[in-house]
């Protein structure tokens, strides 16, 4: 059933007056962000309030189907795929591949303006695991800024590529790991988190002034403070894990960073239910599988929430937008954790709901929707998990890439994944030298849930109570981001490599495109010269993605795990 | 440091042995030196995040157990890697440690029930 959507012709004139200014480039400044001009999509989240909605509405629900292909870019090199979240201002598109290679492309044609490759640490990018993919880039003050998987943080020049400075901010010969994630950019700061979880060490997210590169604060979320440091017996905060891989966002009215962080390492502790006292870490582990909002100007913690206090399951909090709503006068903050349970908070991190995105979730038997604590927690002694195995898998009942709010539909679209695993939970010790090495806990495999198979689905809810409207399924769960529209649209990229259009009050399908291989990356719209384009990267593999061919065979059997290319759609 | 050869031992057995070291091994950092490896450890640590079930069925990784590779192949690998496939860990073992890991790797059988 097609629904007849009728765009007021008042947001296409105003697009296409926008678009004359947007020749008039103005840089990119928080003021900017936190408006989300939109034609723009200026930072990872589309804005600070990480609605990942564009209010464009020229690609409609009546039009979709005239939806084709404007342009294509290839990166090369795109080892693990390609993974970002592309940018658009002021008609240019930035966007980064594997290696931190980062492009400037005319959003019309896609002609490169300019491209950075950086000359990266190869030696030790190939002793890394979670690499050399790169999941986006930020804008602010005239300058692109980009994390490497060797430590640094670089400033370009927006118009030229240029490198305007260039910081070391980790020892990643010693601590292997360095940076994958999109940085923040917001009040003159740039701010960017460090990879960890199953990596021994202490899982800083740094702040950079945006101006000169110099670090600002380093903020560890292994035992950060005093009162996390008792949370770490026997000295396991030095090899605690722990980081912030994603970005967050910013709370501009409490000048605030809010941030989700990674796991602990080992990812499966074998304390058994006394993991106050027994295991690898014991304690409740602060503040990794945690919210965090960091004061901008100092990071200091303002306040958090740990979602998973001693988290054995690696269901970090990492993963995960921040969506910001209003209703009824109450201010709201929507993240999502791997677990499976989507968080509801105040703006200053206090628990007002939680509810299941997910079907198949044992590790607790629930979460109090009042004061989100864990209830009926699984903690495993060393040993077999099979019976039943835990759920979700490790890829998470949620994974990395982002949902979707519509502030027209009031609904929240996202992902989730149903999928266990069976575990041979093992002791083992952390190791830091030469090379901090992996540290799992376990042996294990995926494993279907119990009476059912493994799928994905998009669901379309509430974001407060969590209530359903609809839901799509897929055979394999999606990777890729969801984005939502105006134009009444939502958009899936799905693991295959089909690009699904869907209307946004329905779920009916209302338009595909195959673009040849799988996704597991961003998704964007922005318009130049009146007109509206689609922007989404496809290009498969990493730590997920390779479990697919294993797994599902079928056409992941052959889908390339080292190549990608950007696909921009408009109207024919 | 205790020496134990894990692949000559029943696995449960091996374990509670394991629980006895690791209990002395808390707070040290044993980067695994000159000795001789725990290769079980290693892979729950490390090769397990990939190589499914301990070697046994194919992840991200493919399956060890029954590799038809040869010796040299197998050293190869785990000392170079693979890019944007698997780590090599030419930094983190020595070459008799790695004649180790390709024993528990030869020795790789399914887990009963
Ligand atoms: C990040 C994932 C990852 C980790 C960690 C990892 N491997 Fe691998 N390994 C792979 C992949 C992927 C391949 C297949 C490479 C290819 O395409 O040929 C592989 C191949 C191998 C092979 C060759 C098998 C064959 O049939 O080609 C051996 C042996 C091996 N790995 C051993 C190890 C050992 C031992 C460790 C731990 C010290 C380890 N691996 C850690 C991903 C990994």
């Amino acid at each position: 059933m097609r629904k007849q959507w009728l765009n007021s012709g008042l947001p296409v004139l105003a697009v296409a007056a926008f678009a004359a200014s947007a020749a008039l480039a103005q840089t990119v400044d928080t003021a900017r962000i936190e408006g989300a001009g939109q034609n723009d999509w200026l930072t990872y989240h589309g804005s600070y309030k990480s609605h990942h909605y564009s209010p464009l509405a020229q690609i409609n629900a009546n039009n979709v189907g005239n939806l084709g292909v404007a342009w294509m870019h290839v990166p090369g090199r795109s080892t693990r795929g390609l993974q970002s979240m592309p940018l658009a201002a002021d008609g240019v598109l930035y966007y980064s591949g594997s290696y931190s290679r980062v492009f400037a492309l005319n959003g019309a044609t896609g002609e490169v303006i300019w491209s950075f490759f950086p000359e990266l640490d190869e030696a030790l990018i190939s002793r890394q695991t979670h690499s050399p993919y790169n999941r986006g880039v930020a804008l602010g003050e005239g300058k692109v800024f980009v994390g490497t998987m060797d430590g640094r943080l670089f400033g370009l020049d927006a118009k030229t590529g240029k490198v305007l400075w260039e910081t070391r901010l980790i020892d990643s010969q010693k601590l292997t790991v360095g940076f994958t994630g999109a940085p923040l950019y917001a009040k003159g700061s740039v701010i960017i988190g460090s990879q960890g979880g199953e990596w021994p060490g202490r899982g800083p997210i740094f702040a950079v002034d945006a101006t000169t590169g110099k670090k600002k604060w380093e903020f560890l979320t292994v035992a950060g403070t005093d009162e996390a440091m008792k949370t770490w017996a026997n000295d396991s905060w030095r090899t605690g894990g722990g980081g912030g891989w994603m970005p967050g966002t910013y709370d501009s009215e409490t000048n605030t960073i809010l941030w989700g962080t990674a796991n602990p390492a080992p990812l499966y502790d074998w304390s058994g239910p006394d993991y106050k006292t027994q295991g690898a870490r014991p304690g409740d582990n602060l503040y990794t599988s945690s919210v965090i909002a960091l004061d901008i100007d100092t990071g200091k913690l303002k306040s958090y929430h740990q979602e998973l206090p001693h988290d054995a399951w690696d269901f970090d909090s990492a993963v995960g937008e921040f969506v910001m709503l209003e209703r009824d006068g109450q201010k709201y903050v929507v993240h999502p954790n791997k677990g499976g349970f989507v968080f509801v908070y105040d703006r200053n991190l206090g628990v007002k709901n939680v509810w299941r995105l997910v079907e198949n979730i044992n590790f607790v038997k629930d979460i109090d929707p009042k004061t989100g604590a864990l209830i009926g927690r699984r903690d495993f002694p060393v040993g077999k998990v099979t019976e039943p195995p835990l759920c979700p898998f490790i890829g998470g009942g949620i994974s990395w890439n982002s949902g979707s709010y519509s502030p027209k539909t009031g609904l929240y679209y996202k992902i989730g994944q149903e999928w266990c695993m069976t575990l041979d939970i093992q002791k083992t010790t952390p190791v830091t030298a030469p090379q901090v090495q992996l540290n799992i806990g376990a042996d294990f495999k995926m494993a279907p849930p119990p009476g059912g198979e493994i799928y994905g689905h998009l669901d379309a809810r509430d974001p407060i109570t969590g209530a359903k409207k609809w839901e799509v399924r897929y055979p394999e769960p999606p990777l890729g981001s969801v984005l939502s529209t105006a134009g009444n649209l939502v958009f899936v990229p799905d693991s295959r490599g089909v690009l699904h259009a869907y209307d946004a009050e329905t779920g009916a399908e209302l338009w595909k495109h195959n673009n040849g291989t799988g996704h597991q990356g961003g998704i964007v719209s922005y318009s130049v010269g009146g007109k509206q384009y689609i922007a989404v990267t496809a290009g498969f593999g990493g730590m997920l993605a390779d479990e697919y061919a294993p797994n599902f065979g079928g056409v992941y059997k052959s889908m390339p795990r080292d190549d990608g290319a950007l696909v921009v759609f408009s109207l024919k | 440091m205790l020496r134990l050869h894990l692949k000559t031992i029943p696995a449960g057995l091996a374990a509670s042995l394991l629980c006895a070291v690791m209990a002395q091994a808390q707070s040290a950092t044993p980067a695994p030196e000159n000795g001789t490896l725990e290769v079980e450890q290693v892979f729950a640590g490390t090769c397990g995040f990939c190589h499914s079930d301990g070697g046994r069925a194919a992840g991200k990784g493919p399956q060890l157990m029954n590799s038809p590779r040869d010796d040299d192949f197998i050293r190869d690998r785990i000392k170079h890697g693979k890019p944007g496939a698997m780590p090599a860990f030419d930094g983190a073992f020595t070459d008799a440690q790695i004649d180790q890991i390709i024993k528990y790797i030869r020795a790789l059988k399914p887990r009963e029930g």
